[in-house]
């Protein structure tokens, strides 16, 4: 396989498990979090690079402290939630760049990745997510369901949650390889938004699947037409699927200030 | 009349009005109880009266600087503000970008706790206050706005015996200083000390004094199952739970 | 003490020690509304947002901090039509926007413009390229969140504080608020040259958060986070100094540790 069918098989897969999952993370107001893991955890990738270690690794031992550390975060009463996991983000991101700074693999590639520089290995772990993302979600489908849309009466909703989580830090080690910690919170986001289009729930886990393969896969084509860079070409196609999936809604009647439009939960 | 409203609709979208019909005018110094079953309106019309909500059809007219005491508790809690500077809050209207808080709006504001009877808490951390002081200090701030109508939604709900004892005979001082209030309650037999009472379910049922508005029909129009009628003939009701 | 007097007799070290002291007022002042108002993503967000503004500043001859401050105007207007027209939610939206700024500054900046290694700079700031026009910008900005804040200051308490009584207390919630957000996005353009586009939060929260947790009223907070901003910016200074990092890291470290410190002790 050439360099480009493997950056090709390897933004396909990924597309297919972070597409779904990409539609559950914003049914349940999860964007903030992937935002926050996916930056938090570059200290993990700093000290795996730095080390000449596994990416995969120290990505993993990254996103299971920047997750127990954003969990202790949001706990806050004090200062609340939000600020308390902008502190910890911000904190563990620059210890991050702070530790990659002398580090075999650039910071750059930490930071937008190395889709063209996919390993065997990548490519298994991008397989075993397509495999196991899919299903774990329609073994929680209804969990799920209740948890976004009717959250009062979710039966166990810290499970379902953490389930979710659990999704989102795997997804987040796996495509962190190809598109890098600042750029895999498109296939978090993207997905989701263009499956919008879809009528009903199922069709849209469906339809956000298919975009974001498809799109993963023209960023990989453009990029190499255009010579432009991999991992960022994959981000902005998603972006664009996001942007088209978009429709005008009628305008609420209530005049509110924009800070406080900011923190709604729509 | 300091407020007055004829055929106003009120609502969030255009053309699906939330109440409608809404016809009444009270005078200075006069207390009105508004009566509504959850979902009836009564927020929606406040919101209107306020300037919140544009009207979705009729008019009205509010004669004088309005306040609001509002019936859930949508402030911070956790910001570092103390009792007397929420109450402070009362002037900021009145004071221009480039002043500052005048000494008198200082003292202004700590006399208006005092009639609340918190003047010994001006210092405390505001989101440290019980649910029913936080709901006096908020009608401290009214009383340093000055406003010559105050809106009032359920300012007896959730409050403790002792605070709810003090917002009653604060707002009747207040009615009998010749300022207008317009008091949401879910209290039948408070609402005949009042001077008016305004009965709406999704529209107005009913405007007129306790005893032409208190009636079984009128009732029953406004608040239907909630109903309960006690022996002697007297109304009571059942209190259902709502979220908001 | 050499560590500590070595670096200041070089001039670009007390160029950067100005920049970081004229910074710790807005720091202090906005990053209290920062904290208060729950604006961390967003601030971070458009920091973020700037990246693409600053890669083709140079290519096309226009200054950093206009180029900057024209890709915060989109990422505001993006923001304000996602969630309004399209409805969506406030964070989907901010992420959606921050990933599109940062991968199309990626690309203009390894394959149209190539600027290369200089990127890091843009990134996470520097203590060798704070020219004159920086410190005109932070002291323009000091001076702004002084005035904002002795002129609004309370409107902003008052809008944060209870929104929905702004409005009935006379107090013009909606113009006050775009006013915080416009000084704020200058603030934002104004850290860029020092902490760098992905870490604007080290400067415009961090220290706030800190002073969040130990002060009682509005004012000690704002003192205690411009203190902290101005230690915890100069300490960050002289770590990336004599460690050769770039600042916005240093600081970045130096004041997520201070406010472990300042939790911890607070339990």
């Amino acid at each position: 396989m050439t360099i480009r069918d493997r950056a090709l098989l390897e933004v396909v897969l990924l597309g297919a498990a972070c597409g779904p999952l990409s539609v559950w993370l914003l049914a349940n107001r999860q964007a903030y979090a992937a935002e926050s893991l996916a930056h938090a955890m570059l200290p993990g990738l700093a000290i795996a690079a730095a080390a000449g270690a596994p990416l995969l690794l120290g990505g993993s031992a990254g996103v299971v402290v920047a997750a127990l550390l954003i969990a202790l975060a949001a706990r806050d009463q004090r200062i609340g939630s939000e600020t308390a996991i902008a502190v910890t983000v911000t904190g563990l991101f620059g210890l991050g760049a702070l530790l990659a700074i002398d580090a075999e693999t650039p910071l750059g590639d930490l930071l937008f990745g190395d889709l063209l520089g996919v390993s065997d290995g990548d490519l298994i772990a991008a397989a075993a997510l397509a495999i196991v993302v899919p299903l774990t979600l329609a073994a929680v489908h209804r969990p799920l369901t209740v948890a976004a849309f009717a959250p009062a009466l979710a039966s166990r909703p810290a499970r379902t949650q953490a389930a979710l989580l659990a999704l989102l830090a795997a997804a987040i080690v796996v495509a962190v390889q190809g598109l890098g910690n600042l750029l895999v919170l498109a296939l978090l986001v993207a997905p989701g938004i263009a499956g919008r289009r879809a009528p009903r729930l199922p069709q849209q886990l469906v339809l956000a699947a298919l975009i974001a393969a498809a799109s993963g896969a023209a960023g990989v084509l453009a990029s190499d037409r255009l010579g432009t860079a991999a991992g960022a070409s994959v981000a902005l196609v998603l972006v664009a699927a996001a942007g088209a999936g978009l429709r005008r809604e009628p305008r609420r009647n209530v005049r509110r200030s924009p800070i406080e439009a900011l923190s709604d939960r729509a | 009349m300091l407020v007055r409203a004829e055929h106003l609709q009120a609502g969030y979208a255009p053309g699906q009005p939330v109440v409608r019909g809404v016809e009444f005018a009270v005078a200075a110094g006069q207390a009105v109880a508004v009566l509504a079953p959850n979902g009836g309106g009564k927020t929606t019309l406040f919101r209107t009266l306020l300037g919140e909500l544009p009207p979705l059809g009729g008019t009205f007219a509010v004669d004088g600087t309005i306040a609001a005491v509002h019936q859930h508790d949508h402030a911070r809690l956790d910001f570092p503000v103390s009792a007397l500077d929420v109450a402070l809050m009362g002037a900021y209207g009145r004071t221009p970008w480039w002043r500052r808080i005048a000494g008198a709006d200082r003292a202004a504001a700590r006399a208006a706790l005092d009639r609340v009877g918190l003047v010994d808490r001006e210092g405390t951390h505001f989101g440290s206050l019980s649910g029913g002081q936080r709901r006096r200090v908020m009608i401290a701030r009214a009383i340093v706005q000055d406003a010559r109508i105050l809106l009032l939604d359920e300012p007896f709900a959730g409050v403790d015996r002792a605070s709810e004892e003090r917002i009653l005979t604060v707002l009747e001082d207040l009615a009998a200083e010749g300022r207008t209030l317009l008091i949401a309650t879910h209290d039948v037999e408070q609402s005949r000390r009042w001077d008016r009472v305004l009965c709406l379910n999704g529209r107005q049922i009913a405007f007129g004094t306790p005893e032409e508005t208190l009636t079984a029909p009128t009732l029953a129009a406004t608040y239907g199952p909630e109903l309960v009628v006690l022996r002697e003939g007297r109304m009571g009701l059942t209190i259902q739970h709502h979220e908001h | 003490m050499a560590w500590l007097t070595d670096p200041l007799e070089l001039e670009f070290m007390q160029r950067a020690l100005l920049e970081v002291g004229l910074l710790a007022v807005p720091a202090g002042l906005l990053g209290t509304w920062v904290v208060l108002r729950r604006l961390a993503f967003f601030t971070h967000a458009a920091g973020s947002a700037t990246f693409p503004g600053l890669v083709v500043a140079g290519p096309w001859g226009i200054p950093a901090q206009v180029a900057a401050f024209g890709a915060g105007l989109l990422y505001a207007g993006g923001l304000s039509g996602l969630t309004r027209r399209a409805r969506l939610a406030p964070d989907a939206a901010t992420g959606l926007l921050l990933v599109a700024a940062l991968a199309s500054g990626t690309i203009l900046a390894s394959d149209v413009y190539e600027t290369g290694g200089g990127v890091d700079r843009l990134l996470f700031g520097t203590l060798l390229g704070l020219d004159d026009g920086d410190l005109a910008l932070s002291g323009a900005v000091a001076l702004l969140a002084l005035a904002a804040t002795a002129a609004i200051g309370r409107t902003w308490l008052a809008a944060g504080f209870d929104p929905g009584a702004a409005r009935p207390l006379g107090v013009s919630a909606l113009a006050g608020d775009a006013a915080l957000l416009l000084v704020l996005g200058l603030a934002v353009v104004a850290v860029l040259p020092a902490v760098g586009a992905l870490l604007v939060g080290t400067l415009l929260v961090l220290p706030a958060a800190t002073a969040r947790l130990v002060a009682r009223t509005i004012t000690e907070l704002q003192l205690v986070a411009i203190l902290l901003a101005l230690v915890e910016g100069s300490g960050g200074l002289l770590l990336a100094y004599h460690l050769d990092l770039p600042p916005g890291p240093a600081i970045a470290v130096l004041g997520a540790g201070a406010f472990a410190v300042a939790g911890a002790a607070r339990r």
